[in-house]
């Protein structure tokens, strides 16, 4: 198991599945707020099209946490705006 | 990175696997660019462990054969992770550009599949709604249930195995809404007749609903999404509908999860930006024009490109293994079983045809939208701002609604919102064609392409 954070909450989870997919498997579904109206967003696609669930990850914003691997130590925060 | 092969296949699903397989053992040397990070498509998506639970696909044994086979090839070299973001033709040659560098060949394989068909409702963009295959691709790659109530809805084939296997995989299927009506196989029963396997697979998902007291509810759809205090889904609006798709009756259901999939649309962005010839299929869906050997349409004669699977319209796995092979067959200049692989493909396509007839999108759901709802996800663009367009601005094509509101100027460069607005729109079909263009690819910062000298 690995250990990574999101909102600075520290969730553990197999390796090798994605950032959406852990969070999922926690019951978290917002990966962001949407710039104009603020409304929360989550994985919709789930393969890389969409470009919903962006993400915060390790400082880096608009990652697509569908397709972005989890790792250890990860810090993902839930992104506002974009 | 500058990287050349004698044949470049783009997708590692089961066509681009097929089409390298084949390629190879007909004596090319093969580079197989893929975006996943494993092989397998979406169709074969597995989490790549040890202990992966195989019984959420309906034949991982073909496609782990078939990936060994791949991997085992000295032939083949496969470039798994890698994101083309620019396609172009420079040279008689085609270039295709990633973060690694760039890919040449002469000799191209497209088979970058098709993505889940969504319709916008009201309150689509609610975290806890997705596309069916989202929903799927969970489960299939990372081994994890989207919900605990989930509403599987939409229509076509595909709802049968995502919902059954959320329903073994210990989700509670609170519903199972198939927007087309209960006999419309009935006109069409000599295809199930004509495929047995496709007929006896479908049989299987509804068997194993079955024993949890799951049963396809017929000419239903959900038609509305809700949010709890949370901002989260708490619960959608079903409505049964007519034979138009127009709302007669509706009732409501509690759900952390909609899982909804109206069948696919192929992706069909590399093909558009090395000008290959497009068209579009019985469903509005723009495809890939090919010929009798997967060989597509262009203009630069000193190259050849074929295009296999989705991408030349939507029709299934099976279909797109066939379609792999005669590609991969064609592109090597061989034609060993060439005879029956067509025979084979006439077949599957009829099959495609029939699904097509079957399971209709009809335009009755634009009907299902209010004001609010919103049709373009990335930039937020709802309905009632293309009415005004259209009506205070005349506006009457997708271009100039575009145009004038950014729907379709996101994030995704309008593959979820673009279909649907040719739809609200009635765009012929050039239009459709001409919107599949998307000239970056994925994405990419200026530093990268700086990088690469290309600035």
């Amino acid at each position: 198991m690995i250990t990574f954070t999101y909102e600075g909450l520290p969730l553990e989870v197999e390796p090798g599945i994605s950032v959406a997919a852990a969070l999922i498997k926690h019951g978290e579904r917002v990966t962001r707020f949407t710039r104009f109206n603020s409304k929360p967003r989550g994985i919709f696609c789930g393969i890389g099209v969409c470009f919903d669930c962006l993400i915060e990850v390790d400082g880096q914003p608009n990652q697509r946490s569908c397709i972005t691997t989890v790792k250890e130590g990860m810090v993902v925060r839930v992104q506002h705006g974009s | 990175m500058e990287a050349r092969y004698q044949v470049i296949v783009l997708g590692g699903g089961p066509a681009g696997l097929n089409a390298a397989k084949y390629a190879a053992n007909s004596g090319c040397e093969v580079g197989l660019i893929d975006a996943g990070t494993r092989l397998g498509g979406q169709y074969w998506r597995h989490t790549g462990q040890e202990d992966f639970d195989q019984s959420v696909h309906h034949d991982f044994d073909q496609g782990s054969l078939l990936m060994d086979a791949v991997r085992a090839n000295k032939r083949i070299t496969i470039h798994s992770d890698t994101n083309i973001w620019s396609a172009s033709i420079i040279n008689d040659e085609v270039v295709l550009r990633t973060k690694a560098g760039a890919f040449i060949t002469q000799r191209l394989i497209i088979a970058t599949g098709a993505y889940d068909r969504s319709l916008p409702f009201p309150g689509w963009d609610i975290p806890g709604v997705m596309a069916a295959g989202a929903a799927q691709s969970l489960l299939k790659g990372h081994g994890v249930l989207a919900g605990k109530r989930i509403v599987v809805a939409g229509t076509g084939p595909f709802l049968l195995p995502v919902a059954t296997g959320l329903y073994t995989h210990g989700a509670t299927v609170v519903g199972l809404l198939e927007a087309s009506a209960k006999y419309s196989w009935a006109r069409n029963s000599v295809e199930l007749l004509r495929n047995p396997s496709k007929a006896l697979e479908g049989l299987g998902y509804l068997m194993e609903l079955r024993k949890g007291k799951v049963a396809v509810r017929f000419r239903q759809a959900v038609i509305a999404a809700h949010a709890g205090a949370d901002g989260l889904l708490e619960s959608v609006t079903i409505a049964n509908i007519d034979s138009e798709w127009k709302i007669r009756s509706t009732y409501k259901l509690s759900c952390d999860v909609a899982a909804v999939g109206w069948g696919f649309t192929a992706d069909t962005a590399i093909a558009s930006s090395l000008g290959l010839a497009l068209e579009v299929d019985a469903t509005g869906s723009v495809t890939a024009s090919v010929n009798e050997n997967q060989l597509a349409k262009q203009s630069n004669s000193a190259i050849q490109i074929y295009a296999a699977g989705e991408l030349t319209g939507i029709g299934g796995s099976d279909l797109a293994l066939v379609e792999g092979a005669i590609a991969g067959l064609s592109v090597a200049n061989s034609t060993r079983d060439l005879k029956v692989l067509k025979k084979r493909r006439k077949k599957l396509r009829r099959f495609a045809q029939t699904l097509t007839k079957v399971y209709p999108v009809l335009p009755g759901w634009n009907s299902w939208l209010t004001g609010d709802t919103t049709i373009c996800r990335c930039e937020e663009i709802s309905y009632s701002d293309i009415k005004a367009a259209q009506e205070e601005f005349d506006a009457s094509d997708a271009r100039t609604i575009k145009l004038m509101t950014r729907c379709g100027m996101g994030l995704c460069q309008g593959r979820i919102c673009g279909r649907a607005i040719a739809d609200i729109m009635d765009s012929p079909t050039h239009e459709r064609i001409n919107s599949a263009a998307r000239p970056i690819l994925s994405p990419i910062t200026l530093g990268e392409v700086a990088q690469e000298g290309l600035l």
